[in-house]
């Protein structure tokens, strides 16, 4: 049988970093797809090259056995290839009618009446029941992805890529999704499931494919896998053992305690609640989980730039969660931020000015800003981090985000150094870091809990987490679900408590 | 908690690439190239001589003592404006709202003049208290904006724009109601105490010392923005205020103080007026410096120093266009085209050399 869509040796560089390395994938007609792997390992890059967004590097593309050139979403939607992306591209103003024929109006005029029993018709035969002189703003998430996927089907798509359609649906709409799905597939209809969560992966799709760090492990038939052997696919072969490690470090009062923290995010909804742990002196606590399950929320809150709606944090002794970030870097908190653009740098300042900011608490102690002294630093962080600048007064924005990203790290050392801090909270700290620098940052982040620190790490390589962490905690929808001493890591089980297979592993 | 929004998301902040002296310069030289050659077809459609207009509005304004005087007296409230806005968009808060501060000010330092002028205080304390109530005035309304920002995440563009016809009406109601002068027949009060006025520093050319004050406000702004920790706090936050938030910069008080701070100049440049210049409070006392102020802090890069140059070339135009009028019967409204388009060449040329 020959496959609506065949994918052969698709490669896809970003950079130095290799997203895609090889990758072959063939859909049938009429099956659901599930396309299952942690995050980062290449899934939606696979769709976006497979939807015209990204081009590939090397590879060929087949539909229906004819090679075809994708060099933009226009030419795989000719071939009815039309991807939902996790994000919509709706226009909240307009209704649902006025979204679903967006760009296919005709030429001058607007022929609403008969569009609208165009989609009609469509929504009908596809069994979607939509109000199609709603504004799309007024719509809840699951409505408006239902939205999307009429725009893709207005299209002629008779190969419909979903991207994580679940992560924003209440488990009613996810039903919902579900079966409208399993009907498509009776129209004749090819779905692609992007998706992180095995359960799911099982519950709806024919087939699976796994993919890891670019690659494609396996594609099996849904009937011949369980949920453990996706895990172990999932995460990959068994690291060798970690070393063990002398847990005399860790001292007896811990720096930090967060008792029962309550988290909303932006969208009002609880990203962390009920969440509870300890971090000690001497120790670096490895903060595990899927994107998505609260690491952001919990971060920022634990920065103080998100309230917790209940639940306390204790810093060093003193309850903080009330006060401005500018008290808890006095009182001992330091932060290596989630995104290193939106919330790291200033942009349109020096090099020295980004690295300065928080540190400049303490370093100017009398008000006046000390142009030498912040230069001095930064040249000192150039230095010992490598940075790539061509001298300390170079516009922020000019470096490359790994270079911001060194600058980061070295900042909250910086602020360590000047204002004694007790906690370093890195985020996703080494994310676009080469090899080396990314050893590097891991060395002094060893060398600042062996200095009697503590170190909370957020971070989505598991490998980086097993390797650098004392402790490992694993956030599964905003609560600590899980902890692991270190002696007993083991990948398979933190894998699983991170996918919420099971309640295994409870140290 | 409010969630504060970039303001860049809103307007465009001149992003500010590292470029050579005199590539700059070369932008700056083009701008003034194009906006004379505009200039210049706008002359000969009414039928003017282009050259003799030109020379025209340099001579008055820079070709005696007396012009050269009169410039200065422009640059003042100008400079003092451009600074209130600098101020302001250094902390990425549009003040559109510096003529209404200019008009509070002009009040408090009118009211002020009025009422310690009545005590028949000496000269030394009554000038000193005249600008000072002048500060006060465009300090607190400013602190509305200001408040209504840094609380409620109202934007203070709105805000601000909102105020300025409220105080214009309330300059229009003070200088035809209460503090009118019956013997003028204009929307003017009576004319403040001799004690409060500036002394004269060219007295020949009518020059008052009012430049000296902004000139020693570019110093303190200067010296605000580069060389303290609370003007880096503000850089921080116009520049990214998510990461200066997480930094640890307190966004509301650094919300407030950028405001109100900018209102402060903006009314000291109201009691200059009132102090240095009219004597008294008079409708039509800011003829749009606040605008003006807005394109020339853009054109200077919000730095202060380059806002005086840049101030006191706006100046010259300003004094010079009035010539044309006369001479040439190019209406005065005419520098303001004339301004635009230097400023929109300028952007235009930056944008295009970064690419």
């Amino acid at each position: 049988m020959i496959p609506i869509v065949g994918m052969r040796g698709i490669v896809k560089r970003f950079g130095d970093v290799v997203a895609l390395d090889g990758v072959d994938l063939a859909l049938q007609r009429g099956e659901i797809h599930a396309l299952l792997g942690e995050n980062g390992a290449g899934k939606t890059t696979l769709m976006n090259v497979l939807s015209g967004l990204y081009r590939a590097d090397a590879g060929t593309i087949t539909v229906e056995g004819e090679p075809v050139e994708v060099r933009a979403p226009r030419d795989a939607l000719r071939r009815g290839i039309g991807m939902v992306h996790q994000h919509f591209e709706l226009v909240p103003q307009f209704t649902v009618l006025e979204n679903v024929i967006l760009g296919r109006e005709g030429a001058v005029w607007l022929r609403r009446n008969r569009a609208r029993a165009a989609v009609q018709q469509l929504a009908a035969q596809y069994g979607i029941t939509l109000d199609l002189d709603a504004r799309v703003r007024t719509l809840s998430v699951g409505v408006q992805q239902k939205v999307e996927v009429l725009k893709a089907l207005y299209r002629g798509v008779r190969v419909l890529i979903l991207d994580e359609p679940t992560t924003m649906l209440t488990p009613q709409e996810v039903d919902a999704l579900f079966s409208t799905v399993s009907w498509f597939t009776s129209q004749g209809l090819t779905v692609v499931f992007i998706t992180h969560k095995i359960r799911e992966a099982l519950r709806i799709s024919s087939r699976i494919t796994v993919m890891r760090r670019g690659r494609v492990v396996t594609t099996c038939s849904r009937a011949t896998v369980t949920e453990q052997q996706l895990v172990q696919l999932m995460i990959g072969e068994m690291s060798p053992a970690v070393p063990a490690r002398d847990g005399r470090l860790r001292g007896d009062q811990p720096v930090l305690v967060v008792r029962d923290l309550a988290v909303t995010d932006d969208r009002g909804s609880r990203a962390v609640s009920g969440c509870s742990f300890e971090v000690f002196p001497g120790e670096l606590v490895g903060l595990a989980g899927v994107a998505g399950n609260g690491q952001k929320e919990l971060g920022e809150a634990l920065i103080g730039v998100r309230a917790a709606s209940a639940g306390s944090i204790v810093l060093d002794g003193r309850d903080v969660g009330r006060t401005s970030v500018r008290r808890r870097l006095v009182q001992g908190l330091a932060v290596i931020p989630e995104d290193r653009l939106r919330e790291g740098i200033l942009p349109g300042m020096s090099l020295t000015e980004t690295l300065v900011l928080g540190p400049h608490h303490f370093m100017f102690p009398r008000g006046r800003y000390d142009a030498r002294r912040a230069e001095a630093a930064c040249r000192e962080a150039i230095a010992q981090f490598q940075i790539v600048a061509p001298d300390a007064k170079v516009p922020s924005a000019h470096l490359s985000g790994g270079n911001i990203q060194k600058a980061l790290a070295a900042r909250a050392f910086l602020l360590s150094s000047v204002a004694g801090s007790k906690l370093l909270l890195a985020m996703h700290p080494t994310r676009g870091l080469d090899v080396r620098a990314t050893e590097f940052l891991h060395g002094r982040l060893r060398d600042f809990v062996r200095a009697g620190g503590a170190v909370l790490l957020i971070s989505e390589d598991l490998d980086e987490l097993m390797t650098l962490s004392d402790r490992l905690l694993v956030l599964y929808r905003g609560t600590a679900a899980a902890t692991f001493e270190r002696a007993k890591f083991d990948p398979y089980q933190i894998g699983a408590a991170m996918t919420g297979v099971g309640t295994a592993g409870s140290a | 908690m409010t969630e504060t929004q970039a303001p860049s998301a809103l307007l465009p902040l001149p992003y500010r690439p590292r470029r050579l002296p005199w590539e700059q310069a070369g932008i700056y030289a083009l701008g003034v190239v194009v906006a004379l050659l505009i200039g210049g077809v706008a002359i000969t459609l009414v039928g003017g001589d282009v050259r003799s207009a030109y020379a025209t509005v340099l001579r008055v304004s820079l070709g005696s003592v007396v012009g050269v005087g009169q410039t200065l007296n422009k640059v003042t409230p100008l400079l003092l404006a451009t600074l209130a806005v600098v101020l302001s968009f250094s902390g990425g808060f549009f003040n559109i709202g510096v003529d209404g501060q200019i008009y509070l000010g002009a009040i408090f330092a009118t009211g002020a003049a009025f009422a310690f002028g009545a005590l028949g205080l000496p000269r030394v304390v009554l000038i000193p208290a005249v600008l000072l109530a002048g500060i006060a005035g465009g300090a607190l309304y400013a602190f509305i904006p200001a408040v209504l920002r840094a609380v409620f995440a109202v934007n203070e563009i709105f805000v601000t724009v909102m105020l300025n016809f409220v105080a214009l009406f309330l300059t229009e109601y003070l200088a035809t109601g209460p503090w009118n002068d019956p013997l003028a027949g204009e929307a003017i009060t009576r004319p403040i105490p001799g004690g409060a006025t500036l002394p004269m520093l060219i007295p020949r050319a009518g020059t008052h010392a009012g430049i000296l004050i902004a000139l020693g406000a570019v110093v303190v702004v200067a010296w605000l923005l580069a060389r303290t920790v609370l003007g880096y706090q503000i850089r921080a936050v116009g520049d990214n205020p998510r990461a200066a938030r997480i930094g640890g910069v307190p966004i509301t008080v650094i919300t407030l103080f950028a405001l109100t701070a900018s209102g402060a100049l903006a009314g000291l440049a109201g009691a200059v007026e009132v102090s240095g210049f009219h004597y008294r409070l008079i409708l039509g006392l800011t003829p749009g410096y606040g605008i003006m102020a807005i394109l020339i802090a853009v054109l200077a890069r919000q730095h202060p120093v380059g806002a005086a140059v840049a101030a006191f070339f706006f100046a010259v135009l300003l004094v010079g266009s009035d010539s044309l009028q006369r001479s040439v019967g190019l209406p005065a409204s005419a520098v303001f085209v004339f301004q635009a388009v230097i400023v929109l060449t300028v952007l235009l040329a930056e944008a295009l050399r970064k690419r």
